[in-house]
């Protein structure tokens, strides 16, 4: 009898996961657990009192290389994490295509681009990448310290790969984070996000 | 045999480059050019010009709307005084699916159309040079940014303007792939119905296959099978609803495609009945 009930229990949270499947902004963002570069499990709920950043990542995607290269990406990292944001970067690559990468590589790529996010969670099954959704490189969602989805799209309002184009854009993830932590609603609270598409398993 | 594979290899790409040096400015994995259909400018008159793209098999650059990744192309011109460019007249898309994703846009050898305005104070006699740089992002399964500097000189004269023979069938082409203004005596209605939105189209006769291009990013989810229903004189398409759209939309813009030609579609968008929409303000 025990055992059925905790089998009932099991399908019930299965059947509240699927239905949960799509994040949306102002609804409770999508619990998970995954695991890092360094081998590290994080889970989402783990991080509930904190803002978290979810960045999709692909080190050979254009539109990436655009806010890596220039040094953006990584300003941004700095800059949030030192205000106590959890930053964790996303690839959900998989094996074979464009970006894929074992914790070792990342590790070595963080380092060489002085990369300074909390974490790089390694997806190459895709299942974070279809839980929130992500379409492209970057894609980038904010969750805020009450686990709601707050931000859901692009890193800026220049869809571009072009570096130049970097100084004149309005960055949406800071805006939604400054917006947020000062107690007012996020102005932009969804764009399209722009990028190269996630290399999804087929 | 070694000798002859190399030959060959070498002949290949001698016969590549002739081709790009005659048509077009290579890009990754295509050529680009600019070609007017016209062979003069006469002054007062617009010129017709295309963005002429030939890519290699698999390759693909995008509609207005790139659909769930990648970027239309765009231009930047440096014209002589007074003459205008129009923004480019976008041809009928194509569905190109990358599981779990969808994109709009183009591949093989496609023909964007355009129009040079204002050219009134042009001096017959003279030859004028219409320059722009072209950006843009060429994919398959991976995408590569391109960018080309293109340039097209014409003759001004006062006479009606001979058309290019080796161009009229590109443009023929384009002005049939274009997508065609609604025709007198159909209607578009849309309704909000939640998570979706039923687009009705009142045509005047059944249509039995055509799906809905959004001009607008993030108001439909891409990917998601549009659902037909033919109707007694027409077609209803019910489009699930970004995820990303969270106010109402008045109007619902786009492009239908039928398969064997396209229409602009505005509709107006009927709100939701019943329970008050959901709120999209977020804190």
């Amino acid at each position: 009898m025990k055992r059925g009930s905790a089998c009932v229990v099991a399908l019930v949270v299965a059947a509240l996961s699927i239905v949960a499947l799509a994040a949306r902004v102002g609804e409770p963002a999508p619990n998970f657990t995954a695991t890092d570069s360094n081998g590290k499990a994080h889970t989402l709920s783990s991080y509930r009192g904190k803002f978290v950043v979810l960045e999709w990542h692909n080190q050979g995607c254009p539109y990436t290389k655009k806010h890596y290269d220039s040094g953006n990406m990584e300003r941004l990292q700095k800059e949030w994490t030192q205000k106590g944001v959890i930053w964790l970067t996303v690839i959900s690559s998989a094996p074979g295509t464009q970006g894929y990468v074992t914790g070792e590589q990342e590790n070595d790529y963080m380092r060489r681009m002085n990369a300074a996010p909390t974490a790089a969670l390694l997806d190459p099954t895709g299942d974070l990448g279809h839980l929130y959704g992500a379409k492209t490189t970057p894609h980038m969602f904010i969750i805020n310290p009450d686990g709601v989805l707050i931000y859901d799209g692009a890193i800026d309002d220049k869809p571009t790969p072009d570096q130049a184009d970097i100084p004149t854009s309005t960055n949406y993830v800071s805006m939604a984070l400054k917006e947020a932590m000062s107690g007012k609603s996020v102005s932009t609270p969804t764009s399209r996000p722009y990028g190269c598409s996630v290399k999804y398993a087929h | 045999m070694r000798a002859v594979i190399a030959l060959a290899l070498l002949l290949a790409g001698m016969t590549a480059s002739v081709h790009a040096d005659e048509r077009g400015v290579p890009i990754p994995h295509g050529t680009v050019e600019l070609v007017s259909e016209q062979q003069s400018i006469q002054p007062g008159q617009t010129l017709l010009l295309g963005l002429h793209f030939r890519l290699e098999a698999g390759w693909h650059i995008y509609w207005i709307n790139p659909g769930d990744s990648g970027e239309p192309p765009r231009l930047e011109w440096h014209l002589p005084a007074g003459l205008r460019a129009g923004a480019i007249e976008w041809p009928a898309p194509k569905r190109l699916p990358i599981p779990p994703l969808m994109d709009y846009g183009y591949e093989g050898d496609v023909l964007l159309p355009l129009r040079i305005e204002n050219t009134a104070g042009m001096a017959a006699g003279k030859t004028v040079t219409l320059a722009a740089d072209m950006k843009a992002i060429v994919c398959r399964e991976v995408c590569i940014p391109a960018r080309a500097s293109l340039s097209l000189s014409l003759p001004v004269r006062a006479e009606r303007p001979h058309e290019w023979a080796e161009t009229a069938a590109l443009f023929s082409a384009a002005r049939k792939a274009l997508p065609k203004p609604t025709p007198e005596g159909w209607r578009a209605t849309a309704k909000d119905l939640g998570d979706s939105f039923e687009l009705t189209l009142h045509t005047g006769r059944t249509i039995s296959q055509a799906w809905f291009a959004p001009l607008e990013p993030e108001e439909i989810e891409n990917a998601t099978p549009q659902k037909t229903a033919s109707i007694k004189a027409g077609i209803r398409l019910i489009l699930k609803k970004s995820d990303q759209l969270l106010k109402p939309i008045s109007r619902l813009r786009g492009v239908l495609v039928l398969p064997e030609s396209a229409y602009l579609i505005d509709a107006p968008v009927a709100p939701r009945t019943g329970k008050a929409p959901k709120k999209g303000a977020v804190r």
